[in-house]
């Protein structure tokens, strides 16, 4: 069941495979800016680290294996009823079994039939130190967060150029005394106030997703909305507020806007989480089960969705896997091609990828 | 020298004709050469008292189908000569083996039971059988017994050799139950465990009431007999602020009135208006096979935790409920 249409390509040792889309670009089009020789429709990746150990510069291509919670989420998604409520699909499984590249594959796979993306590629990044809170100017008991909500609008704009001239907004904002933006101007322009004006970079993104779920159920385009790290919105934050207690997800702009994004009284579309135990805050290491991750909040919020388990390698994923890296030179050891060598590598590994990469770095 | 000096000086002291065979062994060149200080024993070695050659140990004598409580009959001390057995005890040194059993002060330090073998068992058992009753015919098993006597009372009586016959350890008094011999209902039953606490214990179903509060032990047996009755009429009793238990209080999950029921419900109900079917009503809805199904699921998802079964029971049902198959 293993089309070779596209390959894996492992990321760099040094990073963990959680924090893969780091704040970078996370579509198709904007990775034909940064990347040499480039075929046009490539996956998604984290461009952001220009180290000579970075795969996509080394082998001039960003490959992508095709496994089995990929394919299904994609039949899924192929055979959905539009006009249902959105359904939600949550990759789980162990630390570095391809969580992550998974999203990615249905992400690259739906902006070929072109949905509008709303990716998320970290959600932890939100609750973690960010610096410059401020109070929301739209509801006394929120706070803004102006950096991570202006990358994320940087993101989302090089990623759906296209849709945001098309799609316009259905309501008049005022941002201050002196601004606003009109009925019917094209969304784009949302996008645009608030990349210049960061102070309101979080209404901004709160209003674009607004208006993203109210159309999409016009049936105008379709949106697949992908969160990584999908359980730091529901658990704990590092953050605090002026007098040094420590603040819920709630209380943040972006969580709860993105927290109305996933919920399914929207149709139109689909909704894509994957849960991340690298990066939260206060769960233990050995967690990766639903339950687990997102807590009694998180379970019923999400209820119901559809889990699907991503595991190690089977033996014909690391056979190619394998036989990718020898292809490409990526493994110099001498014993790296025979049996014995394979079979070490499967041993030292457990057929875990990103343990796997990890060792390949080495050889 | 001073094997010699110190050899005199021994033999100055009064009783210690055993050391004289260190004498005798250690330094017979010196002792000859150097005239030491004689005894004040000048008898003829023939005309002195023999001393006895140390006996062959006991051991030796025992024959393989002695009485061995008349051996051990009380707890004593190990007696590396009165026991048969080749034990070795201590920790070795390099290239050594464990310390044996004669002089070995580990084996004299630990407590043993040789005195308590199951021969010697059985004679206390014969013994005793004088003054005991005869277990009635009609309780010949543990469902009967449980049947008939619920209610398990332990109490332990102290015998010791000393000046006084009380032990203040005597009052304590155990009472188990199992909780399925009592007549509770669901809201008895929770209640009851939730009074208790620790003292109930869910894998075997039984409640155990330890009682040491009052000085005798009748008065502690009547306080938890007490203590069970009361816990019985208070469990059966509903309060007033009972009514505001929420969900964390929980100890199961109850599927109906939670929040996934009113997921899946929304969920339904837009599906159906999607398909312009906007006759079914809620209970219709709630009723059909595929949502029994996932309530299952959901029930035994929370109430069991996260494993391959119970997720893979969830995504089967998820799937149907929302036609995805």
């Amino acid at each position: 069941m293993l089309k070779r249409v596209t390959r894996l390509v492992p990321r760099a040792c040094q990073l963990d495979p959680g924090h893969f889309l780091h704040g970078g670009p996370q579509a198709p089009q904007s990775l034909a800016a940064r990347l040499d020789d480039q075929v046009p429709d490539e996956n998604p990746r984290a461009g952001s680290h220009p180290s000579e150990d970075d795969p996509v510069r080394t082998f001039n291509e960003a490959c992508l294996m095709v496994r089995r919670p990929a394919l299904e989420l994609l039949r899924h998604l192929d055979d959905t009823n539009f006009a249902h409520p959105a359904v939600r699909y949550v990759l789980y499984g162990e630390k570095g079994t391809g969580k992550t590249l998974s999203l990615c594959h249905v992400v690259h796979f739906c902006a070929k039939r072109d949905w509008l993306i709303v990716h998320v590629p970290d959600a932890h990044l939100w609750v973690k130190s960010s610096r410059g809170l401020l109070r929301s100017a739209y509801s006394r008991r929120r706070f803004d967060q102006p950096v991570e909500a202006a990358n994320w609008l940087k993101s989302f704009k090089t990623a759906n150029e296209r849709f945001l001239s098309q799609i316009k907004i259905q309501e008049t904002y005022m941002w201050n005394k002196r601004e606003s933006t009109e009925k019917g101007r094209p969304l784009g322009e949302v996008v645009e106030q608030g990349l210049t004006r960061v102070k309101n970079a979080t209404d901004a993104v709160g209003i674009v997703l607004k208006e993203l779920k109210s159309q999409s159920c016009s049936g105008a385009f379709r949106l697949l909305v992908a969160v990584d790290g999908v359980n730091a919105l529901w658990g704990r934050t590092t953050l605090k507020r002026e007098d040094k207690s420590l603040m819920a997800p709630e209380e943040l702009a972006l969580v709860h806007s993105l927290r109305k994004m996933v919920r399914n009284d929207w149709h139109g579309g689909a909704v894509v989480l994957a849960l991340s135990q690298t990066g939260s805050l206060f769960t233990p290491r050995m967690a990766c089960l639903p339950q687990e991750l997102l807590g009694k909040e998180g379970f019923d919020a999400l209820d119901p969705f559809v889990p699907i388990l991503v595991s190690n390698y089977s033996p014909e994923e690391f056979e190619s896997c394998i036989q990718y890296y020898l292809e490409n030179s990526w493994l110099q050891h001498e014993k790296a091609h025979t049996e014995e060598g394979k079979k070490e590598l499967l041993f030292l590994s457990d057929a875990n990828p990103g343990q796997l990469e990890r060792l390949c770095a080495y050889l | 020298m001073a094997a010699a000096a110190l050899s005199a000086w021994l033999t100055l002291q009064p009783g210690t004709r055993t050391l004289r065979a260190f004498c005798t062994s250690v330094s017979p060149a010196t002792r000859s050469a150097i005239p030491s200080p004689r005894t004040a024993d000048r008898r003829p070695r023939y005309e002195r008292p023999l001393r006895r050659k140390a006996l062959p140990p006991r051991t030796e004598k025992m024959t393989l189908d002695q009485d061995w409580p008349s051996v051990y009959p009380v707890a004593a001390p190990f007696k590396p000569s009165a026991v048969p057995l080749p034990i070795r005890m201590g920790y070795p040194i390099k290239r050594g083996v464990p310390m044996a059993k004669e002089g070995n002060l580990e084996l004299l330090k630990i407590p043993n039971f040789l005195h308590l073998t199951p021969v010697a068992i059985k004679k206390h058992c014969e013994a005793l059988k004088d003054f005991c009753t005869e277990w009635p015919a009609a309780l010949d098993s543990d469902e009967k017994c449980e049947k008939h006597f619920p209610i398990e009372v332990d109490t332990t009586d102290y015998v010791s050799a000393g000046p006084s016959i009380r032990n203040p350890k005597a009052r304590v008094v155990t009472l188990r139950v199992k909780l399925s011999s009592l007549n509770l209902d669901d809201h008895a039953k929770k209640k009851l465990i939730k009074l208790v606490g620790e003292r109930y214990c869910k894998t075997t179903d039984v409640l155990t009431i330890k009682t040491d509060r009052c000085p005798l032990k009748r008065q502690n047996y009547d306080y938890a007999l007490y203590l069970l009755t009361v816990l019985y009429h208070e469990s059966w009793k509903t309060e007033e602020w009972e009514k505001d238990k929420t969900e964390a209080d929980m100890e199961e999950y109850v599927w109906n009135n939670s929040s996934s029921e009113k997921n899946i419900l929304e969920t339904l109900l837009q599906m159906k208006a999607a398909e312009k079917n906007l006759e079914v009503n809620k209970e219709e809805l709630l009723a059909t096979k595929e949502v029994e199904e996932y309530k299952k699921s959901v029930v035994s998802l929370k109430n069991e935790g996260d494993n391959e079964n119970t997720l893979s029971q969830y995504k089967e049902s998820v799937k149907k409920l929302l036609n995805l198959m």
